[in-house]
């Protein structure tokens, strides 16, 4: 039977026992502005040799601690590889990132949808074309906001 | 529990002899470590079992402690970063389990390089020359010297796997120097003593770093510190050169052929004595 695209298909989760802490505020952790990748510039202060978070847009609503456990103490980009147009700009500034931000590491992470692990290819791609070489790890994401997997890919 | 949980591992084994094989039993092979100063909480924890395994494991010790009176087991303290049993390598940290496999393929043919010491000619003694080589510039300067001057700067020298791991190294060193002097004076069982001792010593060491250690420190290095160590790798690397892990490869390429050959040579030579008889 077809089920369809895994990515757009219907799923309900209010059945979903809450659990944790509501008690307490949290701080923000991020750290600057923009952060749509199409909008931020590679040569931006906040990315010099910064540890930088490339999140599939998806990511941060379904983490229940995507600040306190990803954001914090690193620079942001965000995008969606199904949806996003001009994705070879993409490639280009995360290229940027690489070799004129002298960025430190970059983390991709990216939902368990099939569409998302473009997000992870076009880091790869980036990486290949870049002159420096920097560890790239791609953390994967349920629907329900559970890690699945956490591994250096470059 | 918790008094025998900060005890080092030798005086735990000393006072209850069967917590050695309730280690064993879980793949935890510090029992024959020749420092043994490693406290066993840190040891069970190094160790990264599972929640399960662990409590199970705490409790075969405080059995064997406290012969079936009831003691309350503490859960030790850790950082979960990968679930227990995985081992997936940062790129620094690949990077040295990466060199260590030049260093096991030298290792591997230690035994064959004893067998056919040959201190009588000039080639023989340049095969012993071409290994000290080795150990020295790769082994040592180009892998060792990372560890000890970038790696290990990381964490706190007063750990005693850290201390462990200085103490391999050194007894290499002293491996090294031995064999230098027994070379001199054409001594072959001081070569060949000395060349066992030190395959058995880095077999161990390079198992401990492979399978304990590094998982243990990926699971406390954060992220930025894992982009330095790269970065402070490359750079390391970048100041040798290329030059001197090249001839290192090519020498125990050559050697391996060399090996290979005489293994050939004498097949043949058992063959022709088996058709004689």
């Amino acid at each position: 039977m077809m089920d369809g695209c895994p990515g757009s298909k219907m799923q309900d989760f209010r059945e979903k026992e809450a659990k944790g802490d509501d008690s307490g505020k949290r701080q923000s952790q991020l750290r600057q502005w923009p952060i749509q990748l199409h909008l931020v510039s590679p040569m931006a202060p906040y990315y010099q040799k910064a540890d930088v978070l490339l999140s599939a847009d998806c990511v941060a609503y379904t983490a229940g601690d995507f600040h306190k456990d990803y954001l914090k103490g690193k620079s942001i980009a965000i995008a969606c590889p199904k949806l996003d147009e001009g994705q070879d700009e993409y490639v280009q500034k995360l290229q940027s990132l690489i070799d004129d931000a002298n960025i430190n590491t970059l983390t991709v992470m990216i939902m368990q949808v099939p569409c998302c692990g473009g997000l992870v290819a076009m880091a790869q791609q980036a990486a290949q074309q870049a002159k420096r070489k920097i560890p790239i790890k791609s953390v994967v994401l349920s629907l329900q906001g559970d890690i699945l997997s956490e591994e250096w890919v470059s | 529990m918790e008094k025998y949980l900060n005890t080092p591992i030798k005086e735990v084994i000393t006072q209850f002899p069967q917590i050695a094989d309730i280690l064993n039993g879980y793949n935890i092979g510090c029992v024959p470590c020749n420092v043994g100063s490693c406290l066993l909480k840190d040891i069970v924890e190094i160790h990264n079992l599972s929640i399960e395994q662990e409590q199970k494991l705490l409790a075969k010790i405080a059995e064997a402690i406290y012969l079936g009176k009831k003691v309350a087991i503490p859960q030790i303290k850790r950082k979960p970063s990968l679930k227990a049993g995985q081992l997936k390598y940062s790129p620094p940290i690949k990077k040295l389990v990466d060199e260590h496999v030049l260093i096991k393929r030298w290792i591997a043919l230690v035994p064959e390089v004893i067998k056919n010491l040959d201190l009588e000619s000039e080639e023989g003694k340049q095969i012993i020359i071409n290994g000290l080589d080795f150990i020295r510039s790769y082994a040592d300067k180009f892998h060792h010297a990372k560890e000890e001057e970038i790696l290990f700067q990381y964490f706190d020298k007063n750990l005693d796997i850290i201390k462990t791991m200085l103490v391999d190294h050194e007894t290499g060193r002293s491996h090294v120097r031995t064999i230098v002097e027994a070379l001199q004076k054409n001594d072959k069982s001081a070569i060949s003593e000395h060349l066992n001792g030190y395959k058995d010593l880095l077999t161990e060491h390079i198992k401990k770093e492979d399978e304990i250690l590094y998982p243990w420190m990926e699971r406390n290095l954060s992220i930025r510190q894992v982009g330095e160590l790269f970065n402070k790798f490359n750079a390391a690397d970048q100041k040798i050169g290329e030059v001197v892990p090249q001839r290192c490869e090519k020498f125990i390429k050559s050697l391996e052929e060399m090996m290979l050959s005489e293994n050939q040579k004498e097949q043949k030579l058992q063959k022709k004595k088996e058709a004689i008889k």
